[in-house]
């Protein structure tokens, strides 16, 4: 009796090749896309993109070159030069992880054994490149100016506070330090005087960042998942017959269509709307601090995601289906998309790959409201990638549910 | 009011309906009758616009339906085979909802509900969740739907599918108040005393095929069924055989101890069972074989409606 039942459970199961399909290759492809996401594909040559830094050599001088120079000469550092305003801009955008400011006076700075002018201004959206980067700037700086600049002091030091004391001994003390004595090099100041700046204003609370990727990468990816159900009412509706008489009624097949989007991108709406002010009450997420940028950005976040879950649904013919499609396409999205994990803890192609998925563009736009204060204006771009997006699925989703719309009540 | 003229569809490589042909006639209860997968429900989808036909022309109302979907729209009311309806929607709300479909003024819409709950007898249930509701009262939720519009036409597939014999009646009774109301009705299904009961005229259907349509009584002609009275002798000699056929000038058909007599039964029935009598026949078995929808559909097809 109960291998009948399991013989009968089987067949059932094998007879929606579709589901099957995704029931399988759900799992493979998630293993692949998280493996390749934290590097664990094939053996450890493989070789990391370098980082884009921008630079701005205002000193212009020959160490400042020299600075410029060694740090070209990196593998693990792509240099590009632009003037100070505009990199900074850059970075606040989030378009690269830093700009180098060498000040004026950076030569004279290294001769006097001086602080040197020296900024590092960086997205700190962008943590994990930051470590690594400031790891080998500050490595690769000191064995360019370090030497130069410590010995620099010390004479200074020893004129001030030993005026008398003999070039030999002097001479003696540096030798000692080039052979590799660390007593001196303990000494030197780490940093060798690199300011460090975050480009995000200071008004932002501390620890706005993980809240911000908490509340948008988590409230698109259950948005997802909340229109595909939405969506898959049309699909209750096959089996209910009702979609059958909304077909004998005056509607056209596309109006039917319509209504469930029009209706999916209120919830959505709605869904945003009281996500985001949760976390305003409980979290205190500046959400007033642009509200035209922020209920721009819910619209356009609204329509693309639902316009997508309804995608999902044109595309499935059964609730086994949409169940299986929605759970793959929108756990792979929000995965590259930055909703489970931030994008910069990811490998550089990751990054790029983000781009194909709504949750990428949802998250950079409200990254841009509440943490890089970009205006309106800045943002439309963004906004107009989720419109374009919305709009080709809406288009997609209604030609194939012309298309498919006998199938649907015959299936 | 119906005109349907050398109608095909198919579906892949089944052949659901060929080449049909019938006319209805305003205020006609027209009734498809065939057994499961003939091609009755096909028939309907294509009628009430949801399907389109591969050859030939369906006219409603004097409009052509592959021109002028949408006014056939609004002349039809369709009773579907299934129960559609929102189950988490009130009676009511679901009669609004599938009225506002039609753009009815709201007020005359709510009119339009009132009359027809009470059509229905479901009045005191309106506000009740079709959840809650029996079988026989979903369907009869499920005609009203069809109404709110006041369509000149109402398709009925097969409306009294699962439903008890109390509520079967009081579906009956609607859709005969409903032709009283000049509402031309066709109305599918696999009973035939639903058929013989309700409709006017009949179309015989089997594998997507109409295999004959008319009145009952045309039917008959069609189909050469005749009413007859079987019996079955104690015995019977060849004398006794032939003092039968003398008595007796109808046509009779003999088998061993058994005979069919064709003949009104119920005008010739004291005459055949004297005459039995005077031939010293013991009757040990009488049957009368009157001539109904099964014998008909049985004699066209060679088959049984249920089969």
């Amino acid at each position: 009796m109960i291998l009948t039942i399991l013989k009968k459970d089987l067949k059932l199961f094998f007879s929606d090749k579709k589901a099957v399909l995704l029931s399988f290759l759900m799992p493979i492809l998630l293993i692949s896309l998280f493996a390749f996401a934290f590097g664990g594909t094939g053996n450890n040559s493989r070789k990391t993109k370098p980082i884009e830094l921008l630079i701005s050599d205002i000193d212009n001088s020959v160490d400042s070159k020299n600075v410029v120079s060694k740090l070209m000469s990196l593998n693990e550092v792509s240099l590009i030069s632009k003037d100070v305003a505009e990199a900074t801009k850059l970075v606040k955008k989030g378009k690269y992880v830093g700009v180098l400011i060498l000040g004026k006076g950076f030569q004279d700075s290294i001769a006097k054994g001086a602080n040197l002018p020296m900024e590092l201004r960086y997205d700190a959206a962008r943590q994990l490149e930051m470590g690594m980067l400031q790891s080998v700037l500050m490595q690769n700086l000191m064995s360019a100016i370090g030497e130069k600049s410590i010995k620099a002091r010390m004479n200074s030091y020893f004129d001030e506070n030993f005026a008398g004391i003999p070039n030999t001994v002097r001479a003696k003390i540096f030798s000692d330090m080039d052979s590799g004595n660390n007593m001196i090099g303990e000494t030197m100041n780490p940093e060798m005087g690199l300011k460090m700046t975050s480009v995000i204003k200071e008004d932002i609370k501390t620890g706005n960042l993980g809240l911000i990727q908490a509340v948008a990468g988590t409230a698109i990816m259950m948005l997802l998942f909340s229109i595909a159900g939405i969506g898959g009412g049309l699909l209750d509706e096959k089996d209910a017959g009702t979609l059958k008489r909304l077909l004998y009624s005056p509607l056209k097949a596309t109006d039917i269509l319509f209504g469930k989007m029009g209706a999916a991108l209120i919830l959505a709406i709605l869904q945003l709307i009281v996500m985001f002010v949760f976390s305003w009450l409980v979290f205190g997420l500046p959400i007033f601090k642009d509200i035209t940028a922020l209920v721009l950005m819910i619209l356009a976040t609204a329509f693309a995601v639902s316009s997508f879950g309804m995608f999902l649904v044109a595309i499935a013919k059964t609730r086994q289906q949409l169940q299986g499609l929605s759970t793959i396409v929108i756990l792979v999205m929000s995965a590259i998309g930055g909703s489970m994990v931030p994008l910069f803890v990811m490998p550089a192609i990751m990054q790029k790959i983000a781009i194909v998925s709504v949750n990428y563009w949802g998250i950079q736009g409200f990254y841009d409201i509440f943490w890089r204060n970009l205006s309106v204006i800045e943002i439309v771009p963004k906004m107009g990638v989720l419109i374009g997006i919305g709009l080709i699925m809406s288009l997609i989703s209604i030609q194939l549910f012309k298309k498919n719309i006998s199938k649907l009540i015959y299936a | 009011m119906i005109q349907v003229t050398k109608v095909s569809k198919s579906f892949e490589t089944i052949q659901a309906v060929k080449d049909i042909s019938f006319s209805i006639q305003k205020g006609e209860v027209f009734g498809l009758l065939g057994p499961n997968g003939a091609g009755k429900s096909t028939t309907i989808n294509m009628l009430s616009t949801i399907l389109k036909s591969d050859c030939g022309s369906i006219h409603i109302d004097g409009y052509d339906l592959s021109e002028n979907q949408n006014n056939c729209k609004h002349l039809i009311g369709v009773v579907p085979q299934e129960i559609s309806l929102y189950d988490e929607f009130t009676a009511y709300d679901n009669l609004l909802f599938w009225g506002s479909l039609y753009k009815v003024p709201i007020k005359e819409l709510k009119q339009r509900i009132t009359h027809l709950l009470d059509l229905i007898g479901l009045t005191e249930r309106k506000n009740d969740m079709i959840k809650t509701f029996s079988g026989g009262m979903k369907r009869r939720i499920n005609i009203a739907a069809a109404l709110l519009h006041q369509p000149k036409i109402l398709f009925m597939d097969e409306p009294t599918v699962g439903v008890d014999p109390q509520s079967r009646n009081r579906i009956f009774e609607i859709i005969e108040t409903l032709n009283k109301q000049d509402i031309t009705i066709v109305y599918t299904t696999h009973y035939m005393e639903e058929v013989e009961r309700l409709c006017n005229r009949i179309a015989i259907i089997d594998a997507g095929e109409i295999i004959a349509q008319g009145t009952q009584s045309e039917l008959q002609q069609i189909s050469n069924v005749k009413e007859a009275v079987e019996i079955t002798f104690k015995s019977m000699s060849s004398p006794q055989k032939e003092k039968l056929i003398e008595l007796l000038s109808f046509n009779m058909n003999f088998n061993s101890s058994k005979v069919i007599i064709e003949c009104n039964a119920n005008k010739e029935l004291s005459k055949i069972i004297s005459a039995c009598n005077s031939s010293g026949l013991i009757i040990e078995d009488l049957h009368l074989n009157k001539v109904n929808l099964e014998a008909i559909f049985l004699n066209l097809t060679g088959k049984q409606l249920r089969d």
